[in-house]
C-alpha cells in the first residue's frame, strides 16, 4: 500500500480553532456573491447614468404623461381606431395581439391535433402530407411566412369580387353580395357580427349566478352518479343550467340594475381615502406578509424537539424578505404619486362599473349589426360594424397557427407515440373498443406529457404575434412604435411593451402549471 | 406495428413506422386500401394534393411570373452591395471552408454507403413525381417535352441502378460520390445556360444595368475551382489520415474550423488599404506586454504549494480591472486587466506540474493574441466604399448575425444555467431574474431596443454599428434559451457524480470544469442544434429593424427596383425556399450524426 | 452510552491497536434534515490501521455518519476530527480531508464520459497535482492492484459492475488517503461479483489501511474487522469485537436485528 504510515505527533488532536476569515467558506461564498452583486449593481449605475446624462444633453424626457395626451394615431383595426391618447391607443394594441393570439392558439392546437393525427394515421398517403405540412412549415422562418400571406392576400381584388356589379365600375362602395352581408377584398373579410350591447353587464350577472347553480347542480349528479352508479352525465347537467340561466337572463337582467349604486358608493368610500392612511395600509399589510413569511419559515424549519436549523441559504430568503418590505415602504412613502394613483384608478374603475349597470332598463345585451364598408380606400374603416379579418390580422392569424400547428403536431405525436404499447393492448384486454380506448387512456397520459411542452408553444405564440408589425397589423408593439416615433418617447412604451408581454407570459405559465399540477395530483 | 385495426384517421398507436419490405401490391393494399374509409381517405388526399400542387405549379410557372427578378439578383441576396473588385476575398474564404470541409470529410470518414437498389427506388419515385409535376404544370408544349426527358432520364438512370443492384446485391455508391456528382453536373450547367444578368448598386436603391455577363458565365469559372478544391481536399485528407496520428490531427482540425469563421470575417470586412500605424505602435505593444506580463504571473499563480496568497492576488488584479473604469484609461487595457484577474482566479484549478502550468499560460497568450486582434478588427472599421451604411448584406449579413450569436451566445448561455443552478442565492437569485425576463418579452421587442435604446445607454463619443447593437441583443436573448437547454443536461447529471468528485478532494470549479460540464453539454447537444436552427431563422427579424438582410433584399430591395415592380411573392418564395434548404438540411444531418454517435442518450 | 466503551484493547485479527493513535474522532455529533435527525449524539473513536464495519438496519443513519466524516454532509452539533484535523468550514481543512480520506460509492459513481485510466488519474493530476506520466503509472500499479489491468482504456459503460466497483476503490486509493470509507460497496452487485470486490477490500484491510465500511455482508464482517458498531435511529447502540458481537451482544436491540438477519 503505498499510504504513508508515518510516526504520528502525539498532539494529534486539534484544538477547535477559529477559522480565518479568507479561509472560511461561508464567507467566501457570500463574499463573492456580494462582490459580483456589486459589479452588476455598478454597471447598472453606470450605464443608467449614461444614458441619464445623454438624455438630458439630447433633451428628451421620459416619463408616462404620453398616456394622457391626444396622439395623432390611426389603428388599421380594434375596439377603437382613432384613439384620442397614447394610452387608449396602447390599450387597443393590447387588445389586437390578445385578440389574434387567443385565436391562434386555439386554432393551432386543433390543428396540430389533426396534424399529429394525421401523421399516425395508417394511411400512407395522409401520413405524407402530415410530414409535408410539419417538414415545410416549421423550417422557414415564421416571418417570412407572414409576409407572403399578406401578399397573397393583397392580389384579391380591391373591392369585394363577390359583387357582381363591382367587376364593372371602379370603386363600388358600400355594396356586397347578399344585401350588404359579406365582403371580401384585399383589405379583407367583413362579416355582420353580434356585439355586446349595454345591457350585458347585467346580463353577465345573471351568467355568474348560473354558473355557481351549475357548479352545485354538477356535484350534485356527481354524487347521484357515485350513489347509485347510474350515467347521470353531470357536464351535460351543468351546461344545461348555465343555458337556462343565460336564456332566462335575457328577459329578467334589469333587475340587476341595482348592482351600479353598490359600486358608486364602493367608489365614494374609496375617494374618502386620504394619502397617508393608503400608505399606512399597505406599509403596514407589507410588514406583516413580511413577518408572517418569515415566522411561517421558522416554523417549518424547527423539527419536532425544538431544534431551529438555519443554512445560510435561509437566512438570505429571511434577509431578502424584510428587505423587500423595506423597499416597498420607501418606494410608497417616496413616491406620493403611486398612492395618489392607486387611489384614482381604484375609484375610477368603480365609477366605471357603476355607469355600467346603470342603464336603461330596455336595454338589450346583445345586439347585431351589418357590415358596412363606408370608405373602400381606408382600412380603419374598412367593415368597422361588421366582424371583420382584415387582411393584418389574417397573415398574422395563418402565420402563427399554421407554424405552430407543426410544431404543436409534433408534441402531441410524440405525447401519443411515448404512451407504452402495453397500455393500448391492456386496453383492448379489458374489452375497449379504440375510440374508448383512444378516449380513456391513451389521451389522458399523452396530455400529460406534452402539456409542459404545449404551454412553451402557446407562450411562443402570442410572443410571435409582434411580428404582425411586419405586415401592418395595429398590435401592441405596432401602436407602441408608432407613439414613441412622434413623441420621441421609447423608454417607457417599451417598457410598457415588457410589462404587457411579461404579464401574459406569466399568466400562462400560471394556467399551464395549474393544470399539470392537478394532472400530477390525479396520477396519484 | 401493432395488430390493433384501425378505420381511416384514428391513430395507430406504433412505434415509428418500420416498414417491413411488402411486394408493391400488398403494400398499397395495407397502407392506401385496407378498408373503406381508408379508400376514401385516400382518394381524397390525393384529390387535394393535385389540385394543391396544380395551383402551386400554376402560381410558380404561370406566364406573368418574373422568376428573372431573382435570377437577376442573386448578387443582391448573396452579399448585396460588396464591392465586385474585392470578389476574390469571398472566393477565398469560400475555398479556405471548402478546404476544411474536404479535410473533414476524409479524416473523420463522413457520409454512408447507398445500396444500389435504393438509389433506383429514390430515382424512380424522383422521375415519376417529376413527370406527374410537369404534366400539371401550365408549361409551354417544349417546355414540357424538356422536363419530361428529364424525367425519362431519373427513370433511365433508376432502371440501371436495378440492374446493377441485380447483378450484384452488395454493390453500393458512396454518398459523397453522389454528392460530388450532383455538385459538378449543377455546375457543369453553368457553362451552357446563361441565367441572370448582373445587377448592382448604383445608388442606394441597386439599379439593374445593361451588361453583357450574366451571373452563370461571371461565376462558372470560380464554381469550377471550388468544386476541385473541395474534391482535391478530400483526396489530400485521405492521404493525410493514413500518414498522421489520428487524434492529434483530429484536434488540429477542429482548432482550425474554431479559429477560420473569426479571420475569414474579418478578412471579407478589412479595408483594402487599412495604414497600419495604430496597429504596429499601440495595439501589437499592449498585446506583447500583456502576453509576457501575464503569462509570467499566470505560471506564478499555478504553483501548487501557493495557497491563498494567490487568490488575494487575484482579487487585487481584478479589482485594479474594475477599478480602471473609474480613471481614463484604454477599454483594450482595461479588457484585459478583468481577463487576467478571472484568469488568475481560475489558477488555482488548473494548478499542476510544471508543463501543465506551461499549458496553462499559453491558453492565456493564445486568448490575449486572438482577444487583442479582435478588439483591434472592431476598432478599425473596414473604409470599403459604397453608398449606404453597410457594404455587405443578404445571405452575408444573416450568416454573420447567427454566427456572432452563436458564439457569443453559448459561453454566455453556459454561464447562466451555472448561476441558475449554483448554490448560492444571489448568483441565482440574478440568473433567473434574467432568464425568465427575456423568455418572457418576444424578440422583437429586445431587438428594437437594443437597435434604439442601445446608443444611449453608451459613453459619450462611443458609436456602435447598428448592426453591432442588434446583435448583442441578438446574443443575449439567445443566452437566455441556451442557458435553459444547458441546464436541463445540468439537472440530468446525477447527484452521486457530484459527489464522487468531491469524495476525490476536487474543488467546486475542478467538480464542474472536468465532470459535470462535459456530461452536460453532451447531454444538451440535441437541444441546441434544434436552438441554433432556430437562431438562423430568427435572423429574418433584422427585417424589421431595416438592416438589408435576405428577407430585405426579397421583400423591400427587389420588388421595388423598376425592372421588377410586383415581383413580391416570387423573390418571398426564394427566400422562403433558401431558408427552407438550409434548416431542413441542417436538422435532418444533425439527427442522423446524432443517431449515429447516440448522442443524448446516457 | 461513555465514551470508554468505544476503545478497544485487543483486536480479533490479534493486531494490538491500544496504543495506536486516534484517527478519527467523533464527539455528541448530531445531524438534522429539516426536522428529521438523522444522527443523535454520535461519539465514537477509530484507531489508526483499524478496519471499523457499521451495521444497522435501513435509515438508522449509517451513511449520514461515514458521509458526515469527509464531509460530504455537514454535521450541525459537536466535533469530528479527522487525522488531527477538525471538520469545520475552513477551507484548507476541507481540503486537506478530502485528500486523506477516500470514499466507495453503493452506486459506484464513474465518470461515465472518461477511460478507466482517466477516472483514476483525474484527481492526482488536478487535485493531488501530479506530473502526468507519475499518476498514469501509479494508476497502472492501482488498476493491477484490483484486478483489472487489461480494462484501463475501456470507458465504465462497458464493464461489468463489480470491476465498475473495483475501479471506484482504485479511483480512491489513487489519492493516497490514509483512511476508506465504504457505503454499502456490494449491495449494488449481483451475488458472483460480489467476492470480487471483497477480495480487493480483505487485501486493502491486510496491508494496513484504516477503515470504515458500511456493509450488509456478515461474512465480512466476522472475517475482517476489528471491531463492530451498531446502528439505530441515529443513535450508536452497541460496539464491539466480533466475537462478542456475533455471540453474546448485550443489546436488545442488537439481538433482534441479529435475529432477523441472520
Ligand atoms: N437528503 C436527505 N434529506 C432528508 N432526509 C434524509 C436525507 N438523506 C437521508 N435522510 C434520512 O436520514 C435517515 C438516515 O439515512 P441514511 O441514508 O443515513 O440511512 P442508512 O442507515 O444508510 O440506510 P440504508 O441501509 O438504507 O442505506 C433516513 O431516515 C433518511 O430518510
Ligand atoms: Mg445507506
Amino acid at each position: 500500500m503505498t499510504a504513508p504510515v508515518e510516526q504520528p505527533p502525539s498532539t494529534r488532536l486539534a484544538v477547535a480553532q477559529r477559522v480565518p476569515l479568507w479561509r472560511d467558506v461561508v464567507v467566501l461564498k457570500w463574499f463573492t456573491q456580494v462582490s459580483l452583486l456589486a459589479v452588476v449593481l455598478a454597471a447598472l449605475w453606470l450605464f443608467v447614468g449614461q444614458a441619464g446624462n445623454n438624455l438630458r444633453a439630447k433633451d428628451i424626457t421620459i416619463g408616462f404623461d404620453f398616456i394622457d395626451r391626444p396622439v395623432d394615431i390611426q389603428l388599421s383595426e380594434g375596439i377603437d381606431t382613432l384613439p384620442n391618447s397614447g394610452g387608449r391607443a396602447l390599450w387597443v394594441g393590447m387588445v389586437n395581439t390578445l385578440r389574434v393570439a387567443s385565436v391562434g392558439i386555439v386554432f393551432s392546437t386543433i390543428l396540430g391535433i389533426f396534424v399529429a393525427l394525421s401523421r399516425l394515421s395508417n394511411n400512407w398517403m395522409l401520413r405524407k402530407v402530415g410530414a409535408m405540412w410539419v417538414e415545410s412549415l416549421r423550417n422557414v422562418p415564421l416571418l417570412v411566412q407572414i409576409i407572403f400571406y399578406s401578399s397573397i392576400l393583397a392580389t384579391l381584388p380591391r373591392t369585394s369580387f363577390l359583387d357582381p356589379t363591382a367587376a364593372a365600375g371602379p370603386l363600388n362602395q358600400n355594396q356586397g353580395p347578399i344585401h350588404n352581408w359579406l365582403h371580401i377584398s384585399n383589405k379583407g373579410v367583413s362579416l355582420p357580427r353580434v356585439f355586446i350591447a349595454d345591457g350585458f353587464y347585467q346580463w353577465a350577472i345573471v351568467i355568474l349566478l348560473g354558473a355557481i347553480a351549475a357548479h352545485f347542480v354538477r356535484k350534485k349528479r356527481l354524487k347521484q352518479h357515485d350513489d347509485t352508479g347510474r350515467e347521470t352525465s353531470p357536464i351535460l347537467w351543468a351546461a344545461g343550467t348555465l343555458a337556462i340561466f343565460g336564456f332566462v337572463g335575457l328577459f329578467i337582467h334589469p333587475v340587476f340594475s341595482f348592482v351600479g349604486p353598490i359600486m358608486g358608493g364602493i367608489a365614494s368610500l374609496i375617494d374618502s381615502l386620504t394619502i397617508p392612511m393608503t400608505q399606512a395600509v399597505i406599509s403596514i399589510v407589507a410588514v406583516l406578509l413580511a413577518l408572517r413569511w418569515i415566522r411561517k419559515f421558522r416554523t417549518d424549519r424547527r423539527s419536532g424537539s425544538g431544534h431551529l436549523n438555519l443554512s445560510d441559504d435561509d437566512w438570505f430568503r429571511m434577509i431578502f424578505a424584510g428587505l423587500a418590505s423595506a423597499l416597498v415602504i420607501v418606494v410608497i412613502y417616496k413616491w406620493t404619486g403611486l398612492s395618489s394613483w392607486l387611489l384614482n384608478s381604484g375609484q375610477d374603475l368603480f365609477r366605471l362599473a357603476e355607469t355600467k349597470f346603470n342603464v336603461d332598463g330596455a336595454a338589450r345585451p346583445f345586439d347585431a349589426m351589418r357590415p358596412d364598408v363606408l370608405k373602400p380606400g381606408n382600412f380603419a374603416n374598412y367593415g368597422k360594424n361588421g366582424l371583420t379579418m382584415t387582411r393584418g390580422f389574417a397573415a398574422v392569424f395563418f402565420g402563427v397557427t399554421f407554424y405552430h400547428s407543426a410544431h404543436i403536431g409534433e408534441i402531441v405525436r410524440g405525447g401519443i407515440l411515448s404512451v407504452p404499447k402495453g397500455q393500448v393492448e391492456a386496453a383492448s384486454a379489458v374489452g375497449l373498443n379504440r375510440a374508448q380506448s383512444l378516449r380513456r387512456v391513451i389521451l389522458p397520459q399523452a396530455f400529460r406529457i406534452s402539456l409542459p411542452p404545449l404551454g412553451n408553444q402557446y407562450l411562443s405564440l402570442t410572443k410571435n404575434t409582434s411580428l404582425a408589425i411586419a405586415v401592418g397589423y395595429s398590435d401592441i408593439v405596432q401602436v407602441g412604435q408608432t407613439i414613441y416615433n412622434q413623441t420621441g418617447k421609447a423608454l417607457p412604451v417599451m417598457s410598457v411593451w415588457m410589462l404587457f408581454y411579461l404579464a401574459c407570459s406569466l399568466t400562462i405559465s400560471v394556467v399551464v402549471n395549474f393544470f399539470n399540477m392537478r394532472l400530477k395530483l390525479v396520477e396519484r | 406495428m401493432t395488430e390493433i385495426q384501425s378505420s381511416a384517421g384514428v391513430p395507430v398507436i406504433a412505434a415509428p413506422p418500420q416498414e417491413p419490405h411488402l411486394p408493391p401490391k400488398e403494400w398499397l393494399k395495407k397502407n392506401l386500401f385496407s378498408n373503406v374509409g381508408n379508400t376514401l381517405i385516400t382518394i381524397m388526399t390525393s384529390v387535394v394534393i393535385l389540385s394543391l400542387a396544380n395551383g402551386l405549379l400554376g402560381f410558380a410557372f404561370g406566364s406573368e411570373r418574373q422568376w428573372n427578378a431573382v435570377a437577376v439578383n442573386s448578387r443582391l441576396y448573396m452579399s448585396f452591395a460588396y464591392p465586385e473588385a474585392q470578389y476574390n476575398r469571398i472566393w477565398f474564404s469560400f475555398a479556405t471552408l471548402l478546404v476544411l470541409a474536404g479535410l473533414s470529410m476524409a479524416i473523420w470518414r463522413g457520409g454512408t454507403r447507398m445500396p444500389f437498389a435504393r438509389l433506383a427506388k429514390s430515382a424512380y419515385s424522383f422521375g415519376v413525381g417529376l413527370a406527374i409535376m410537369v404534366w400539371l404544370a401550365p408549361l409551354s408544349t417544349s417546355g414540357t417535352v424538356k422536363w419530361e426527358i428529364a424525367a425519362g432520364g431519373l427513370l433511365l438512370a433508376g432502371f440501371i441502378f436495378n440492374r446493377i443492384a441485380a447483378q450484384d446485391e452488395e454493390r453500393s455508391l458512396s454518398s459523397l460520390t453522389l454528392l460530388v456528382g450532383t455538385l459538378a453536373s449543377i455546375i457543369a450547367t453553368l457553362w451552357f445556360i446563361p441565367y441572370g444578368r448582373h445587377s448592382f448598386i448604383g445608388d442606394r436603391i441597386p439599379q439593374v444595368v445593361s451588361e453583357p455577363g450574366t451571373v452563370a458565365f461571371s461565376t462558372k469559372l470560380p464554381w469550377t475551382i471550388m468544386l476541385f478544391v473541395l474534391v482535391g481536399a478530400y483526396y489530400l485528407g485521405i492521404v493525410l489520415r493514413d500518414r498522421l496520428p489520428e487524434r492529434r490531427t483530429r484536434s488540429v482540425l477542429m482548432g482550425f474550423w474554431l479559429i477560420s469563421p473569426i479571420f475569414l470575417i474579418y478578412l471579407v470586412l478589412r479595408d483594402p488599404a487599412f495604414t497600419m500605424n495604430h496597429v504596429l505602435y499601440t495595439d501589437i505593444p499592449l498585446v506583447l506586454g500583456f502576453l509576457v506580463v501575464g503569462s509570467l504571473i499566470l505560471y506564478a499563480l499555478t504553483k501548487p504549494s501557493l495557497g491563498e496568497i494567490g487568490r488575494i492576488i487575484a482579487m487585487l488584479i481584478l479589482l485594479a480591472g474594475f477599478g480602471s473604469f473609474l480613471t481614463p484609461m484604454r477599454m483594450i487595457i482595461r479588457i484585459f486587466l478583468i481577463a487576467l484577474g478571472l484568469f488568475s482566479l481560475a489558477a488555482p484549478t488548473f494548478s499542476g506540474d510544471k508543463s501543465t502550468r506551461r499549458r496553462y499560460s499559453s491558453i492565456w497568450s493564445g486568448f490575449i493574441v486572438i482577444a487583442g486582434w479582435l478588439i483591434t478588427a472592431v476598432n478599425t472599421p473596414s473604409t470599403v466604399e459604397v453608398p449606404g451604411d453597410l457594404f455587405f448584406g443578404g445571405a452575408t449579413l444573416t450568416l454573420i448575425v447567427a454566427f456572432f450569436t452563436v458564439i457569443l451566445s453559448y459561453p454566455l448561455g453556459v454561464l447562466l444555467a451555472l448561476a441558475r443552478t449554483s448554490n448560492m442565492p444571489i448568483f441565482r437569485l440574478l440568473a433567473t431574474t434574467f432568464i425568465e425576463f427575456v423568455r418572457g418579452v418576444p424578440l422583437i421587442t429586445i431587438l428594437i431596443f437594443f437597435s434604439v435604446m442601445l446608443p444611449l445607454f453608451l459613453p459619450e463619443g462611443m458609436r456602435l454599428p447598428e448592426v453591432t447593437s442588434v446583435t448583442i441583443g441578438y446574443a443575449l436573448f439567445s443566452a437566455a434559451y441556451v442557458a435553459e437547454n444547458i441546464r436541463g443536461g445540468l439537472q440530468s447529471v446525477t447527484r452521486g457524480q457530484h459527489e464522487a468528485a468531491e469524495a476525490v478532494g476536487m474543488s467546486t470549479s475542478q467538480k464542474t470544469v472536468f465532470i459535470i460540464l462535459p456530461q452536460a453539454l453532451r447531454m444538451s447537444i440535441p437541444p441546441m442544434v434544434g436552438h441554433t436552427i432556430g437562431t438562423l431563422k430568427e435572423t429574418s427579424l433584422l427585417y424589421i429593424i431595416g438592416l438589408f438582410d435576405l428577407l430585405y433584399v426579397g421583400r423591400s430591395v427587389i420588388p421595388n427596383q423598376t425592372a421588377f415592380i410586383g415581383s413580391t411573392r416570387e423573390n418571398l418564395l426564394f427566400v422562403s425556399v433558401l431558408y427552407w434548404v438550409i434548416s431542413y438540411s441542417m436538422s435532418k444531418a444533425s439527427q442522423r450524426i446524432e443517431k449515429r454517435v447516440g448522442l443524448g442518450e446516457r | 452510552m461513555n465514551e470508554t466503551d468505544n476503545t478497544i484493547t485487543t483486536t480479533r485479527s490479534g493486531r494490538d491497536l491500544s496504543d495506536a493513535p486516534d484517527i478519527i474522532v467523533c464527539k455528541g455529533v448530531s445531524k438534522w434534515y429539516g426536522d428529521f435527525q438523522a444522527l443523535e449524539k454520535i461519539s465514537a473513536t477509530i484507531k489508526e490501521q483499524e478496519v471499523v464495519v457499521v451495521l444497522g438496519p435501513s435509515g438508522s443513519g449509517k451513511s449520514t455518519w461515514i458521509r458526515c466524516i469527509n464531509r460530504l454532509e455537514h454535521h450541525q452539533e459537536g466535533d469530528i476530527i479527522v487525522d488531527g484535523v477538525e471538520l469545520t468550514n475552513d477551507m484548507r481543512n476541507i481540503e486537506k480531508i478530502r485528500s486523506e480520506v477516500g470514499m466507495v460509492f453503493q452506486q459506484f459513481n464513474l465518470f461515465p464520459h472518461l477511460s478507466v485510466r482517466d477516472n483514476v488519474t483525474l484527481a492526482p493530476i488536478w487535485v493531488r497535482k501530479k506530473p502526468k506520466a507519475e499518476a498514469i503509472e501509479q494508476a497502472n500499479e492501482l488498476l493491477e492492484l484490483v484486478g483489472i489491468p487489461e480494462q484501463a482504456d475501456k470507458f465504465p459503460g462497458q464493464l461489468s459492475g463489480g470491476q465498475q466497483q473495483r475501479v471506484a476503490i482504485a479511483r480512491a486509493l489513487a489519492m493516497e488517503p490514509r483512511i476508506m470509507l465504504f457505503d454499502e460497496p456490494t449491495s449494488a452487485l449481483d451475488p458472483e461479483m460480489i467476492k470480487e470486490v471483497l477480495d480487493v477490500m480483505k487485501d486493502l484491510a491486510r496491508s494496513g489501511m484504516t477503515m470504515m465500511v458500511v456493509t450488509h455482508e456478515m461474512g465480512f464482517a466476522k472475517e475482517v474487522a476489528d471491531r463492530i458498531i451498531f446502528m439505530e435511529e441515529g443513535q450508536i447502540v452497541e460496539v464491539g469485537t466480533p466475537e462478542h458481537f456475533f455471540t453474546n451482544p448485550t443489546e436488545d436491540r442488537t439481538k433482534l436485528f441479529l435475529s432477523q438477519i441472520l
